[in-house]
């Protein structure tokens, strides 16, 4: 145990290098086992959508009547 | 651990605050000012019928509302600080190791009895939860002039926008779903944040050449070797801000207590383990 | 009396540069000790590796800790100033106070108002805007206000003007010497701390070539003025070093007894500078 530690705290790479190694083990252990593809949360939040379409909606009416009353 | 021992934070956190307290303080303030004037001058720039228009739709909007169901509307207003704080505490992270010792001020904090792991665990609050409060405490001041200034513009145009008491308390609580996120995103960015002290700590000089070269490489090696791309598959993963911008108090349970989470900062304390360790080497 | 510094073959090496080849050091509790080398001798690696800010192979103690294991329970108890002006330079010297008060539990704030209040250094200004002089003034004066067992200084007064040294060292000892605090002190200006020592290590390419305490001194090394006419017999004693003086010649013995040397002339406790000279000319022979 003592050796291994005064092996990965000999200098700065040799301790980078075992940090990269178990980082990388890590993450391609999990995807092995989990089979990992790219995953993200569904969030819904209904008010973006409405307010970017009905955004548009409303004001090419608002327009529109502008225009309406103008004539 | 005794009382003292806790009580150090508060030192070291001030510490970071006056350091970096052009990342922390003066960003936002420089930013809300701005933002504000360039509301108002695209609002006069707008045809006065087009800006009639919108502030009935604002109306209609808000219409029935209650604050809390407003407040997602308000956090589209706080997406510009967000973008600051993302950037600002990246450089953060990146130059709070690396700094000091550049400047060799690293000998007289190591000269003090702060452990290495006491002064990274500093470095991930003041990123998580402090340098978000400024923002938040900045941004509550922009909601304010934003507020009624909208209400002025309503009354200007014959339309009530909502209740001035509702926006305002709407605004409130935006900012504390944003302050919520912010510190949901440092837990989910975990790794990142570990990533960034890492080679903050080794670099002995352009830590983000290292930081992003190595980051690079390695994503290469894994499709080298193994012939997978868990690496990239996890970053593009991690990377979609809907897993840390929390809209709904309801949210804040499922978005911090699911494996994918867990999982990161798992990844996160042993890239964050590495720079404690690599605090040692600072010569 | 007990040590508060024991070390046994310390290496540490830069590449093939070797900055510490086999250090042993003793140093008793309580004593003012200089840690004497040319530049490059590696004075500044062994108070680094003191601190535990820079890892080392060997056996080491430092007030009853090893500095490698946890060098933030060491802090309480040790001291330390470096070569180098490193108090952050954004910091107000009241920011300073602040930050020494928040961290470090042994820190006595008004002692160190009281030591500040003795200089011209303002509360208000950043360090940056202070003098080479000054901020070694005040990280003195932060230093002294704190109740450790050990004080470590590099170099301390490398850059100084004379005024600021000669007070530098007169404020050491009045305010923090008392007999069970130590002070190890590295320089290579000998003549300079010379008065204040009570041990003296010299250090030569990474290795110990001189520890001993200032009596022990006196009882070792002998220096002799001797006459032309006595020259064969001085040479044959083996000095370690010899050098020429209005005409004469000065022998420097090691561990000579005194009485066999009294016949070649007068004999005086040679000057640590002289010493100095002698034990680096010595080790280069050797």
């Amino acid at each position: 145990m003592n050796t291994i530690k005064s092996l990965v705290l000999r200098n700065r790479y040799t301790l980078l290098v075992t940090v990269l190694a178990v980082y990388v083990l890590v993450l391609v252990l999990e995807g092995a086992i989990t089979g990992r593809e790219v995953r993200v949360i569904d969030f819904d939040n209904p008010f973006f959508d409405l307010i970017v379409r009905n955004f548009e909606e409303f004001m090419d009416d608002s327009r529109q009547n502008r225009d309406a009353d103008q004539l | 651990m005794d009382k003292f021992s806790l009580l150090q934070y508060r030192a070291l956190i001030r510490r970071e605050i006056l350091e970096h307290r052009n990342l922390f303080i003066l960003a936002p303030t420089f930013l809300a000012p701005i933002l504000f004037m360039a509301m108002v001058w695209i609002a006069n720039q707008l045809d006065p019928d087009d800006l009639g228009s919108m502030i009935s739709y604002l109306a209609m909007l808000f219409n029935g509302l209650s604050p809390v169901e407003m407040a997602p509307i308000f956090m589209l207003g706080g997406i510009p600080f967000i973008i600051v704080l993302f950037s600002c505490a990246i450089v953060y992270l990146l130059v709070t190791l690396y700094q000091d010792r550049k400047d060799s001020s690293v000998l007289f904090w190591q000269s003090m009895p702060v452990s290495n792991l006491k002064t990274v665990l500093t470095k991930i609050v003041t990123v998580g939860a402090i340098a978000p409060f400024f923002y938040m405490a900045v941004l509550f001041g922009f909601y304010l002039v934003t507020v009624i200034w909208l209400s002025i513009l309503g009354v200007s145009h014959d339309i009530e926008i909502a209740g001035i008491g509702y926006m305002f308390m709407a605004a409130v609580v935006s900012l504390l779903l944003l302050y919520i996120s912010a510190i949901v995103a440092t837990l989910w960015l975990l790794p990142s944040v570990g990533w960034l002290l890492l080679f903050s700590a080794f670099a002995r000089r352009t830590p983000l050449m290292w930081a992003a070269g190595v980051f690079i490489m390695i994503g290469f090696l894994e499709d080298f070797l193994f012939g997978t791309q868990f690496l990239a598959n996890w970053v593009e993963s991690r990377a979609n801000p809907n897993q840390y911008l929390i809209m709904s108090f309801g949210d804040v349970f499922d978005r911090i207590f699911n494996y994918d989470m867990l999982f990161g900062i798992v990844v996160g304390a042993i890239l964050i383990a590495g720079a404690v360790l690599m605090r040692r080497f600072i010569d | 009396m007990t040590n508060i510094v024991h070390a046994r073959s310390l290496q540490k090496s830069y590449g093939q540069f070797k900055a510490l080849d086999g250090v042993d050091l003793d140093i008793p509790a309580g004593s003012i000790c200089g840690l004497i080398g040319p530049n490059g001798a590696g004075k500044t690696t062994t108070l680094k590796a003191l601190i535990g800010l820079c890892d080392v192979e060997g056996e080491l103690t430092v007030a009853g800790r090893d500095p490698r294991v946890a060098r933030h329970k060491l802090m309480e108890e040790v001291c330390f100033i470096a070569d180098v002006g490193i108090l952050p330079k954004w910091l107000r010297v009241s920011q300073v106070l602040d930050y020494v008060e928040g961290v470090h539990r042994k820190f006595d704030r008004a002692k160190a108002i009281q030591l500040l209040s003795t200089t011209e250094i303002p509360s208000n200004k950043r360090i940056k805007e202070l003098s080479k002089g000054m901020v070694t003034q005040l990280h003195l004066a932060l230093v002294m206000s704190i109740e450790v067992q050990l004080l470590v200084l590099d170099e301390p007064t490398l850059g100084m003007d004379i005024i600021y040294r000669k007070e530098f060292y007169d404020r050491l000892l009045n305010d923090f010497v008392d007999g069970n605090r130590t002070i190890i002190i590295s320089t290579h200006q000998v003549e300079e701390i010379e008065t204040l020592l009570s041990h003296l290590v010299f250090i030569k390419r990474g290795a110990i070539v001189l520890d001993a305490s200032m009596a022990e001194l006196a009882e070792i090394y002998t220096e002799v003025l001797v006459t032309p006419d006595k020259r064969a017999q001085a040479d044959a004693l083996g000095p370690i070093h010899v050098r020429e003086l209005l005409g004469k010649k000065s022998y420097t013995y090691e561990a000579v007894p005194k009485a066999e040397l009294k016949v070649l002339g007068e004999l005086h406790t040679p000057t640590v500078a002289d010493l100095f000279v002698a034990k680096m000319k010595d080790a280069k022979h050797g």
